[in-house]
């Protein structure tokens, strides 16, 4: 099973890469679209990439704030869709 | 925050004092720059039977007389033949010479339609263009949050069934890049036809479409001049009223009519009212406290909040269609 660190890592590594903003910008709590480091593009990249790359399927009433305003955030969500069976 | 501004702020704030005297004022402009910067002897106009294009093309035969004004159609398969209808109709009424040119076969040549489907036959299998419709739409949530918005795809089946799934990013992008070929298309027809009688080619978008990048760069978006860029939509229907454009233009609800399946754009883009954006927009632009905007739209300080963030973010993410070419 993936750990939750490992999938905060995972997260920060391609948010990094998709962004162009040096890593002492973004800890795992900065408010990634509120402070315009991703846009509507990284968004819908984001969401490409966790269900890519941990087999899961977000739908259209999970798009919220709580699940992916901050690394931290989309972490969590894609640990609670790991460990919820009916969710993959 | 301009006080003057928040004190006299209410729903009819956008409302012209005198419409006459702004129809007037962008008809002289566009007969000073037709003939007088441009140096073109008249104007073609892409109509769609819209609004937009209805009030520019009435406000175009007002500057420089109806003789001198081509309205031309360019419906493709996909377009409500309504477009037409009504295009017809207003051309009619202004005693405007009109032509048609169907850019089917052009976007077959292009491969628009092809590109396009192979992009939806990736996110649904069971897509067929003879037998489904199709459309994408951007996801409501994201207006009464920080998030930016997504959009989805939706097919309609023969039964009328639809499904909808969230575009990944490269179907996404090209459906998007696809279809734009539609407005590219239609522009290169009418410089074709502008630059065959000398005329100037007049664009159509009002001021939400090229604020919050509601247009395609080089297409639509691509024109000599934007005689009605300036005005919020409230007010592309008061000079419709005033200028007497066919009721059923007026009343037709504005569509993006680039999908096979029908849309609205609020639907497609705007995700609210016209009327309702127009207020917020104008609150945004003019520094209007969030809790004022609310109370005359009906909307909470943190509903408004969110929406100014929206239009920020939108306005920030489209500046790449606005800009003109880097040179060094």
């Amino acid at each position: 099973m993936v750990d939750i660190l490992n999938i905060q890592e995972q997260i920060r590594q391609f948010i990094l890469k998709t962004s162009y903003v040096s890593a002492d910008q973004v800890n795992n709590d900065t408010l990634i679209f509120a402070q315009g480091i991703m846009d509507s593009m990284g968004f819908i990249s984001i969401i490409g990439f966790i269900e890519d790359n941990f087999s899961i399927t977000t739908n259209d009433n999970e798009l919220l704030e709580a699940n992916f305003e901050s690394i931290n955030a989309i972490a969590d969500f894609v640990f609670r869709k790991l460990n919820t069976n009916d969710n993959k | 925050m301009n006080s003057k501004i928040s004190n006299s702020f209410s729903k009819d704030i956008l409302k012209f004092e005198n419409v006459e005297a702004e129809a007037d004022r962008i008809s002289k402009r566009l007969k000073d720059d037709i003939l007088g910067v441009l140096k073109r002897k008249g104007a073609v106009i892409g109509i769609s039977g819209g609004i937009d294009s209805s009030v520019t093309l009435a406000l175009t035969v007002n500057a420089l007389g109806s003789e001198n004004v081509l309205g031309i159609m360019l419906p493709e398969k996909d377009s409500s033949p309504e477009s037409k209808e009504f295009a017809l109709k207003l051309a009619g009424k202004l005693n405007v010479k009109t032509l048609e040119e169907d850019i089917t076969d052009a976007l077959i040549g292009f491969g628009c339609y092809m590109r396009r489907d192979e992009a939806v036959n990736a996110i649904f299998p069971e897509y067929n263009p003879d037998r489904f419709k199709m459309k994408i739409g951007i996801n409501q949530s994201g207006l009464n949050n920080f998030l930016p918005p997504v959009f989805s795809l939706t097919i309609i089946g023969p039964n009328g069934n639809e499904k909808s799934k969230i575009l990944p990013i490269k179907e996404y992008l090209q459906i998007v890049a696809a279809s734009n070929f539609k407005q590219r298309c239609r522009m290169s027809m009418l410089y074709y036809h502008a630059e065959r009688l000398h005329f100037a080619m007049i664009g159509t978008p009002n001021k939400h479409e090229v604020e919050q990048g509601f247009f395609v760069k080089n297409g639509d978006g691509g024109a000599d001049i934007m005689p009605i860029a300036h005005l919020y939509k409230s007010q592309v229907y008061q000079l419709a009223e005033y200028l007497d454009i066919p009721k059923e233009i007026i009343k037709r609800t504005p569509t993006s009519d680039t999908y096979s399946a029908e849309q609205t754009q609020e639907e497609f883009f705007f995700q609210m009212p016209y009327l309702e954006m127009d207020l917020i927009w104008y609150g945004l632009e003019n520094g209007v406290p969030e809790e004022l905007v609310g109370n005359v739209v009906g909307k909470t300080k943190e509903e408004i909040r969110h929406i100014y963030n929206n239009l920020i973010r939108k306005k920030k993410t489209t500046e790449y269609l606005r800009m003109a070419p880097i040179t060094y």
